[in-house]
């Protein structure tokens, strides 16, 4: 009988120290982040920061790059003083890596692209409040832009079908626009010869077909032309976060507040739906281009 | 006189070297339809039609292989000289074509303008071109049996007037576009009245006039 009390009392004492012991690990966990609590703040670094990717320096004769893009700036993680990310831009998905040092109470980033390919550069940013900012250097000097800067914010990318392009803007694509010759008779008799540039701007039929969500039918796409097809072909790529090539494209969603550039390749993510629908439009672009405006079909 | 016998044959020939140069262009759309294929071309837009009517596609491949025989006439049958010289062929290339027209092109072409693209206006402006150039064809074989030449000669430029709303209706929607650059539809509906009533009308000018 001793025995057993002197057993049962063994075992609350042993039971007690089990109890103490997860108590004493959790103050020594906190006393750690105490010492080293900017890793909390780089998990919050973490994520996408989407915005736009403006030319700051040109170079002369390498012909014209776009003024703005819009870029998806990821940092994946951050190890120590290293750092790991990508950015998704223009149709190009590029890793990065680099390191942050502290300077004045901030952090700054100083990363880089593996520089094998064209547009590859350098990083330099750094996050204040909610605005990650800096600039961007090429590796190339041939590049028509070699420096571009941003101010990106904090954006998770989340698959909508109902979005569309925004109604209230005229969409004209400025990028693939024709010259024409126009010739006009002056007060003076005479003919004067000049320049025009016509570009195609979209209607509004662009804001009622949503392609992501209805099935579209034959006498739906009729009567458009092809740049109302290509855009609402593309608004589904659009939404699935694909970054453009073509600035074409980039023209019409990189000022879309919703449109966040993540994939090179979305095929994998389009529904059965959307996938007939790209079918049936790119049908439709190829008729309207092959046949719009010549003799014959 | 002579001088204006001279400057109307010259105009004839002109026309003819016009007309071999439309017939050419009509030839190698035809080709985008050899060999047979259910998305060739036009019937890229016409799925729906496709999928949905048994009959769409054997009719519209008869139109388009039937029509070809259609515009052969025009090297033919409105030479005065050839007439003359070999009643035989102008008789072959008269049966040729209307065979072709009475009992394919013309037909088709009703069955597809039933169904035409563009809405309700373009499906009639397409079924009255093809009752018209049905009729006109058959009134045209009904009086030279009569021996009638004067009104068969009538009835034939009538009908080959609207043959040619082949090429116009093609020329008239390079032209709007061109000029005003619509949404397809729009031009497709205009085209359907501008490719065969101006045909028409120059065709009972020409009538008129002899």
């Amino acid at each position: 009988m001793k025995k057993g009390i002197v057993a049962l009392a063994l075992f609350c004492l042993f039971a007690c120290n089990e109890q103490q012991q997860p108590a004493e690990n959790r103050e020594a966990d906190t006393e750690m982040k105490k010492e080293d609590s900017s890793f909390l703040q780089f998990t919050s670094y973490y994520g996408s920061w989407v915005g736009d990717f403006v030319a700051k320096e040109y170079t002369e004769d390498n012909g014209d790059g776009s003024y703005s893009n819009k870029i998806n700036l990821v940092v994946k993680r951050i190890e120590a003083d290293s750092v790991f990310g990508q950015t998704i831009v223009a149709g190009n998905k590029r890793e990065f890596k680099g390191i942050i040092r502290k300077k004045d109470s901030v952090y700054s980033f100083l990363v880089q692209e593996p520089g094998d390919e064209k547009y590859d550069g350098v990083f330099e940013f750094s996050i204040l409040a909610d605005t990650l900012k800096g600039s961007w250097t090429a590796f190339r000097k041939d590049l028509p832009i070699v420096k571009r800067s941003f101010a990106l914010v904090k954006a998770a990318f989340v698959y909508n079908p109902s979005l569309s392009l925004p109604d209230d803007m005229e969409y004209v694509d400025y990028v693939t626009g024709k010259t024409t010759e126009v010739v006009e008779e002056n007060e003076e008799g005479a003919k004067d010869t000049f320049m025009v540039d016509v570009f195609r701007a979209a209607s509004k039929k662009i804001f009622a077909l949503n392609a992501s969500v209805q099935e579209l039918k034959e006498d739906d796409l009729k009567n458009l032309k092809k740049i109302d097809l290509e855009i609402i072909r593309n608004t589904i790529y659009a939404r699935h976060g694909y970054t453009f090539k073509k600035r074409t494209y980039r023209q019409f969603f990189d000022y879309v507040d919703w449109y966040i550039p993540v994939s090179t390749d979305v095929t994998a993510e389009l529904t059965e739906l959307e996938k007939r629908n790209i079918a049936l439009l790119n049908r439709f672009e190829k008729y309207a281009e092959d046949h719009y405006d010549s003799f014959g079909r | 006189m002579i001088q204006l016998y001279r400057k109307y044959k010259f105009i004839r020939y002109l026309l003819l070297l016009l007309f071999t140069y439309f017939f050419w262009l009509m030839l190698r759309i035809t080709l985008q339809y050899i060999p047979f294929n259910t998305m060739a071309s036009f019937l890229q837009i016409k799925q729906t039609e496709v999928q949905e009517l048994p009959y769409y596609l054997p009719v519209f491949y008869t139109h388009v292989y039937s029509s070809m025989f259609c515009l052969l006439a025009g090297f033919t049958q409105f030479s005065n000289t050839l007439r003359q010289q070999s009643v035989v062929l102008h008789r072959t290339v008269g049966f040729v074509y209307l065979v072709a027209v009475l009992a394919f092109s013309a037909p088709s072409g009703f069955i597809m303008a039933l169904h035409a693209n563009g809405g309700i206006f373009a499906v009639v402006f397409f079924v009255v071109l093809s009752l018209l150039w049905w009729w006109f064809t058959f009134r045209a074989i009904v009086e030279i049996r009569r021996k009638n030449i004067a009104r068969h000669e009538a009835f034939i430029i009538r009908s080959f007037a609207l043959a040619l709303s082949a090429i116009t209706l093609r020329l008239w929607k390079v032209v709007l576009v061109y000029l005003f650059e619509p949404a397809p539809m729009d031009v497709y509906v205009l085209v359907a009245a501008l490719g065969w009533i101006p045909n028409l009308l120059i065709a009972e000018y020409i009538i008129k006039r002899k």
